[in-house]
C-alpha cells in the first residue's frame, strides 16, 4: 500500500466535495438555515410549554443530534449523486479507486461540517435556551459525537446503495431514510412511549443507545445498563453490513450495466 | 510482443423487464488488438460497441468468455488494470460546477496523483490540448468542442498504455472532429499508445485506424484493414477507361489491386482497391501496350457502400 497514493485518492472526493460546497451558495444556506430554524422553533416551543431545564435539554439534544447527522451524511450521500446528476459516474469507476476512498473522502468533509453544526447548534442552545452542552464533559461529548458520526456514515452508505441501485430516483431517499430513523430512535421523546413492537425495533437502532447515553447526563436514566456497548456494537455491525452491501450493489451494477446507464 | 487486448468468446446479455428473455448483446466476440495500433470497432447503432468497450475497460462484467487487457484479466485483475488504461465516451460529462483545471485535478487524484506531480501533469495536459486559457472556466460554460477536448485530456491524466475511445467525435462539428482525429493520430504516432475506438463513421475509421473489426449481431463479422475489407467484399475505387478503339488484350482481373474488371467494346471498367496507388502503374502499362486510354473517369470507393455491405 502506497500511503501518499491512497491519501490522494481519498482527497479526490474530499476536495471535490469542498469545492462543490464552497461554490454552491445553497449548500451553505442549507447547512446553516435549517439547523438554525430547527433549534429556534423547538427551543421556543419548549419555552412556550414552560418545560423544566432538563426536559428542554432532552428535547434540544434531539434537535442537535438530528441536524448533526443530517449534515454529516449529506456529503457521503451526495458523493455519487453528483456523478449521477452530471452523468460522470464512469470517471470514478474506471479509475483504480476503491469504495473506501470514496467513503473516507466524502465522509471527512461530512464529519467537518457535522462538527461545525454541532458546535454552532450547541452554542445557540446554550446562549438562547440555557442548555448546558458541556455538562457531559469532553469525554462524554467526544463519545456522543463519535456515535452520531457513525450513524451518519451508516445512513450515507445506505443512500449510496440506493443511488447505485436506483440512480436519480434515490434522491428522495437521501432525506427520507434518515427521517424514518429519527422517528424510531426517540429523538424528541423516550422510546418507551412508542408502541411495544416499534420499541423493540428502536432498540436495534444505535442512535437510540447514543441518545440514551447522552441524556443520562441531564437526569434521564438510561434504559439499558450498557448503552455505549450496544450503540458501538450495533454501529460497527451496521457499518460493516452496509459496506458489504455497497460492494455487492457495485458488483451487481457492473454486471447489470447500471453503471453505464447512470452515465448516460 | 503480446497483444494489448485478447478476448475470446465474450458473451454479454442484459436482463429484460417483466419475464422477457435477457437481451443478448454480445454472442461470443473474439478479438485480438496488437499493441501500439489504433484499432477501430465499427458497427451500426445498438450493435454492442459500447458494451464491448465497457467490458474491456472494466466498467462491465462479461457473462462468459476470457478477456485479457495488457496481459491482465479484466475481472480478476481489474484494479491493477485500471491504473494502466483510460476511457473517453461520446458526449463528455464532468461535474458541472468544477472548472477545467479542477476536473482534471479530480481525475488525477483518482489515480493517486497529488502535489507537484499533479499540478505539473494538469498544466501539461492543459497546454497539450490548448485548454490553458479555459482552465478557470466551469464545465457547464464550455462549448461542446472544448468539453470533448477536456474529455480527451482527462484520458491521459494517468499516462495510460491503452486508451478506449467510445465514438470520440460523435456530436462534434466537422472542423472540431477533424482536429480531434488529428490529436488521436498524433498521440498514437508520438507515444505509441494503443487506442481502441468505436465509431460508426467509416471515413473516420479509414483515416485513423490501422485495423478495424465490424461488430454485427453480437459477433465480430470481419476484421482487417479497410482496403482488405474492401478487397474481400469487392468494393473499391471505380475507374472507367475509354479507348479510341478496342482495349488492349490484357487479363485485367489479374492485374495488381484489381478487385473486379469488365471489358466492353471500347471501354474497361475496373474496381481498384486503392486508385491513388494503382492508377499510375496501370496507365503506364496501357501506354506500354500502345493503347493509352482517351479518357479516364474515377469514382472513389463509396465507404457507405462498404458499411452497408457489412451491416446487412
Amino acid at each position: 500500500m502506497n500511503l501518499p497514493t491512497e491519501w490522494y485518492q481519498i482527497w479526490a472526493f474530499a476536495a471535490r466535495s469542498l469545492i462543490v460546497n464552497r461554490r454552491n451558495v445553497f449548500a451553505v444556506f442549507e447547512m446553516l438555515f435549517w439547523p438554525g430554524v430547527a433549534i429556534l422553533s423547538v427551543g421556543l416551543l419548549t419555552r412556550f410549554l414552560n418545560l423544566d431545564s432538563d426536559t428542554v435539554s432532552f428535547i434540544l439534544i434531539g434537535v442537535v443530534s438530528m441536524n448533526t447527522i443530517q449534515i454529516a451524511q449529506l456529503d457521503l450521500s451526495y458523493s455519487l449523486l453528483y456523478d449521477v446528476w452530471s452523468k460522470s459516474l464512469k470517471h470514478a469507476f474506471i479509475a483504480p479507486v476503491r469504495l473506501g476512498h470514496l467513503i473516507l473522502g466524502a465522509g471527512l468533509v461530512g464529519l467537518a461540517r457535522g462538527l461545525f453544526i454541532f458546535v454552532v447548534m450547541g452554542l445557540l442552545s446554550q446562549q438562547l435556551f440555557a442548555m448546558e452542552l458541556g455538562r457531559p464533559g469532553v469525554a462524554g461529548l467526544v463519545i456522543f459525537l463519535a456515535g452520531l458520526f457513525l450513524n451518519a456514515a451508516i445512513i450515507g452508505i445506505s443512500v449510496l446503495i440506493l443511488v447505485l441501485r436506483f440512480g436519480h430516483r434515490a434522491e428522495v431517499a437521501a432525506w427520507a431514510f434518515s427521517y424514518l430513523l429519527f422517528l424510531l430512535c426517540g429523538l424528541y421523546y423516550p422510546v418507551t412511549i412508542l408502541p411495544t413492537g416499534v420499541q423493540w425495533l428502536a432498540w436495534f437502532l444505535p442512535l437510540t443507545h447514543f441518545l440514551d447515553y447522552f441524556r443520562q447526563f441531564y437526569g434521564f436514566p438510561a434504559s439499558s445498563a450498557r448503552p455505549l456497548l450496544y450503540g458501538f456494537t450495533q454501529s460497527l455491525a451496521y457499518l460493516a453490513l452496509s459496506y458489504v452491501g455497497l460492494r455487492l450493489v457495485l458488483n451487481k451494477s457492473r454486471r447489470r450495466g447500471t453503471l453505464l446507464k447512470l452515465s448516460e | 510482443m503480446p497483444p494489448a487486448i485478447l478476448a475470446q468468446g465474450v458473451v454479454k446479455a442484459f436482463p429484460a423487464k417483466w419475464f422477457k428473455p435477457p437481451l443478448e448483446v454480445l454472442k461470443g466476440v473474439d478479438l485480438t488488438v496488437p499493441a501500439g495500433r489504433i484499432f477501430g470497432i465499427l458497427g451500426p447503432n445498438a450493435a454492442g460497441k459500447t458494451t464491448l468497450i465497457s467490458i474491456l475497460a472494466t466498467l462491465l462484467l462479461p457473462d462468459a468468455g476470457r478477456v485479457e487487457v495488457l496481459g491482465l484479466d479484466v475481472v480478476r485483475q481489474a484494479q491493477l488494470l485500471r491504473r494502466r488504461i483510460n476511457l473517453a465516451s461520446a458526449g463528455a460529462h464532468f461535474l458541472w460546477c468544477l472548472t477545467v483545471e479542477e476536473n482534471l485535478a479530480f481525475c488525477g487524484r483518482l489515480y493517486g496523483l497529488g502535489g507537484r506531480v499533479l499540478r505539473r501533469r494538469v498544466a501539461e495536459l492543459l497546454e497539450l490540448f490548448e485548454l490553458t486559457e479555459y482552465r478557470r472556466v466551469t464545465f457547464d460554460n464550455l462549448s461542446t468542442g472544448l468539453k470533448q477536448r477536456l474529455a480527451l485530456a482527462k484520458t491521459l491524466i494517468n499516462d495510460p498504455e491503452l486508451l478506449f475511445l467510445d465514438e470520440p467525435t460523435s456530436g462534434l462539428d466537422p472542423e472540431m472532429a477533424r482536429h480531434l482525429r488529428e490529436e488521436i493520430a498524433r498521440l498514437n504516432r508520438e507515444t505509441g499508445l494503443t487506442i481502441l475506438l468505436t465509431t460508426h463513421n467509416l471515413r473516420e475509421a479509414e483515416i485513423l485506424c490501422h485495423e478495424v473489426a465490424f461488430l454485427k449481431d453480437g459477433v465480430l463479422a470481419v476484421h482487417g484493414t479497410i482496403p482488405e475489407l474492401q478487397a474481400r467484399l469487392g468494393l473499391g475505387d471505380r475507374v472507367r477507361l475509354r479507348f479510341a478503339g478496342a482495349p488492349p488484350a490484357l487479363d485485367y482481373a489479374r492485374l495488381p489491386g484489381v478487385l473486379a474488371a469488365e471489358v466492353t467494346d471500347a471501354q474497361v471498367t475496373l474496381v481498384l482497391d486503392r486508385a491513388e496507388v494503382r492508377l499510375g502503374p496501370l496507365l503506364a502499362l496501357l501506354s506500354h501496350n500502345g493503347a493509352p486510354p482517351v479518357s479516364v473517369r474515377l469514382k472513389e470507393a463509396d465507404l457507405e457502400e462498404l458499411y452497408h455491405e457489412l451491416a446487412h
